[in-house]
């Protein structure tokens, strides 16, 4: 019998942030990116993941066993026994979070636990004056869902704080979907995009230009401008900025994927969200800029094996090394789909193209999504995965069993 | 309903004689001590009023499965004038509702709606002179002839479980309740889990358990493990009647029947009471 129990302490017994709001802002955040959350107990901690449907935009949450109260796996001390891995509706979980100042001033103490012969995760609140909210969940068994992204690979990073960022994307509206981040040797500038196509008279184009030296770290390792979708990030920004965290942004040429991270004792969190290949869609106000690049960085990197990021961090000390990479790859042929599709699934076609046909249609992606060429990863996922055109995407990362080593019946397949 | 607009003429003008055609008569000063009670029972459009020398009880029923009274004393009145032992009509509640409101029902400081509330008897219509900042309006609104309320025949010597709860403590689970489940179910037991609610819904399951000596628990008298459920489309709207009360007491008698008793305060402090009945949808255990 596979079992998960944690326990989390309220608001009024711990300092926040550490406690059940801070668990519950953390599902707010997952809860703008896809419609299911994925469960994954781990020696190493409690991971809660989650997936758009269009696999343009993945977040990962792992909170450490220090985050808990109590933290315990398994039916008895076994270290082998196999860990319960599933996957619940997000409309499921996030109406018990939804009230994060009424579960501040309430809720005492939390225990989340997951049993298999029950097929339940059992959420309970123990709440002021001995009353007690118990909620029974159904959910799927599920192979884990991780996406895997060379950090380290990425010729560009900047580090600022949470704030700063929360600041910047302030000043758009809402209802902006994508925003554009410029990375020059000199500046930083984030600006709306618009499409092709929109009445440029009637259009509102904001940008906003920042200093290398506001940021904690900053290196340009090539000038690269990525689009992508910002309403998947605010979620995970406001989570930041609430824990007081630096963000790390990692990311490549346009069309590559971009990563956000933040990382303190007890708890880590990543967004990595899929960019627009198309960069050159601007607002009339943009300058053309320096021609960028065209071939992914890591042609010649073919010989790296993949890394899991969650190993990674921010090693900045590795990136000068890419740099130079990057000078020698200067003017290769373009690749396309990016070439770390190849590092990591030697057994996709890299001549399947036509990304932006085979998007699987979903009335919760952006508009520019089916524009996104960059699949992140494969979830893997038994029969559960409805997306049966996500079979000929290329794939940037794919489904990870680097932690368990008892997914031996996982099958690492092309389709779907 | 028509409307007529007056010259400013406080209501406290209008000659006496008017009033001998009147076989009821009920005045306040501030309108919101009817208003705000009446729409913790306004999940229908028709309510039954029945006066007595004692006060005002307003009756909703849904499918004859529930029953909502709001009581309102005469003493809350500042004149309540019967003229027979038992004055009963009907009317539409919304918009007897809607008139109480119709100065916008805005809560400024010290401005309130002044009611008279005037019936002739059978067959006449009810009347309202609603003054506020010296505006009258007179509202005439179409009376039925009443239905008679259902006697759920819920006496306290039939009720093997009694708990008073702080409203405080209810009114947040009462309003996340998971709509997709088609029940609300209640146990109430001298032993645990004592007084719990849940719901079974499309997600899974949820209990919210009171325990007996939780300090919001003011009274608890179970005598016998008893569970029931109760359709959640008919105790919803009692959310409402719950968000206005400070207290309520739940319940149970031997057929399973439920009785909801909110104790509300109104704007000036005073006490009046609504109440729930309502038909187990099944008996289990």
């Amino acid at each position: 019998m596979a079992t998960m129990s944690c326990v989390l302490e309220g608001n009024r017994v711990k300092v926040a942030p550490y406690c059940v709001a801070a668990f519950g802002k953390a599902i707010h955040a997952l809860s703008r990116i896809g419609e299911e959350l994925w469960l994954d107990p781990m020696v190493k901690g409690l991971a809660l993941r989650s997936v758009n449907s269009a696999h343009s935009a993945y977040t990962c949450f792992l909170f450490s066993p220090m985050f808990f109260q109590h933290y315990s796996l398994g039916s008895g001390s076994e270290q082998g026994s196999a860990t319960i891995k599933c996957k619940l509706l997000m409309k499921s979980v996030l109406p018990l979070f939804r009230g994060l100042n009424s579960i501040e001033r309430n809720v005492e103490r939390s225990q989340i636990s997951i049993s298999t012969p029950s097929d339940r995760v059992t959420i309970q609140f123990f709440c002021r004056h001995g009353i007690t909210k118990t909620h029974n969940l159904h959910f799927q068994e599920s192979e884990a869902l991780q996406a895997e992204f060379a950090s380290h690979l990425c010729p560009n990073v900047l580090k600022a704080p949470a704030r700063l960022l929360g600041d910047m994307v302030m000043h758009f509206p809402v209802f902006q979907e994508e925003i554009t981040l410029s990375m020059m040797p000199l500046s930083v500038s984030f600006r709306n995009y618009c499409e092709a196509g929109n009445d440029h008279m009637k259009m509102m184009y904001t940008e906003m230009s920042l200093h290398p030296d506001e940021f904690d770290y900053f290196q340009v390792g090539v000038d690269s401008d990525i689009t992508f979708c910002l309403k998947e990030l605010r979620g995970f920004l406001s989570f930041a900025e609430s824990h007081s965290l630096p963000v790390s942004v990692h990311f490549g040429a346009t069309g590559n994927p971009v990563r956000f991270y933040i990382k303190d004792m007890v708890l880590e969190a990543t967004v990595v969200l899929a960019t627009l290949m198309d960069s050159e869609k601007r607002g009339p106000s943009q300058p053309i800029g320096p021609p960028h690049p065209s071939s992914p960085r890591c042609a010649d990197a073919a010989a790296l094996p993949a890394v899991s990021y969650e190993a990674d961090g921010s090693k900045p000390q590795d990136i000068p090394a890419v740099t130079e990479l990057i000078t020698s790859s200067q003017g290769s042929p373009i690749i396309n789909p990016p070439a770390l599709m190849q590092l990591l699934s030697p057994v996709d076609d890299p001549d399947r193209l036509s990304v932006s046909d085979e998007a699987c249609p979903s009335a919760t992606t952006t508009p520019a999504s089916t524009m996104i060429c960059s699949l992140l990863f494969r979830a893997l996922s038994s029969e559960q995965d409805d997306d049966g055109c996500a079979a000929r995407l290329p794939v940037l990362a794919c489904h990870s069993d680097a932690e368990e080593d008892m997914e031996e019946d996982y099958r690492r397949s092309p389709s779907l | 309903m028509c409307l007529r607009f007056s010259a400013a003429m406080p209501l406290s003008t209008q000659s006496q004689a008017d009033d001998e055609q009147y076989v009821l008569v009920a005045s306040l000063d501030n309108a919101r001590n009817l208003s705000n009670i009446l729409k913790a029972i306004t999940f229908k459009d028709h309510a039954i009023f029945n006066a007595t020398p004692n006060g005002l009880k307003v009756t909703v029923e849904d499918s004859k499965c529930l029953q909502a009274n709001a009581f309102i004393q005469a003493e809350i009145f500042q004149e309540f004038t019967i003229k027979e032992d038992l004055v009963g009509f009907q009317v539409n509640l919304t918009v007897l509702l809607d008139c109480l409101n119709i100065f916008g029902g805005s809560s400024v400081p010290g401005v309130s709606t002044a009611l008279r509330m005037c019936y002739g008897g059978y067959g006449f219509p009810l009347t309202l002179f609603l003054e506020e900042g010296g505006v009258v309006t007179v509202c005439k609104i179409n009376t039925q002839e009443p239905d008679e309320p259902i006697d759920f025949e819920f006496c306290s010597t039939n009720v093997t479980n009694k708990v008073i709860l702080q409203s405080e403590s209810l009114k947040e689970p009462f309003s996340e309740l998971d709509m997709t489940s088609e029940v609300l179910q209640i146990t109430m037991s001298p032993s645990q889990p004592y007084f719990r609610l849940s719901t079974f819904g499309n997600s899974g399951n949820a209990h919210y358990d009171y325990p007996k000596d939780s300090d919001m628990m003011e009274l608890f008298q179970c005598t016998k493990t008893q569970t029931n459920r109760y359709k959640m489309s008919l105790l919803k709207p009692s959310t409402k009647a719950l968000a206005l009360s400070c207290k309520v007491s739940v319940r149970t008698d031997s057929r399973g029947f439920l009785s909801l008793q909110y104790l509300v305060r109104n704007d000036d402090g005073q006490i009046c009471f609504v109440e729930y009945y309502c038909c187990p949808d099944e008996e289990v255990e």
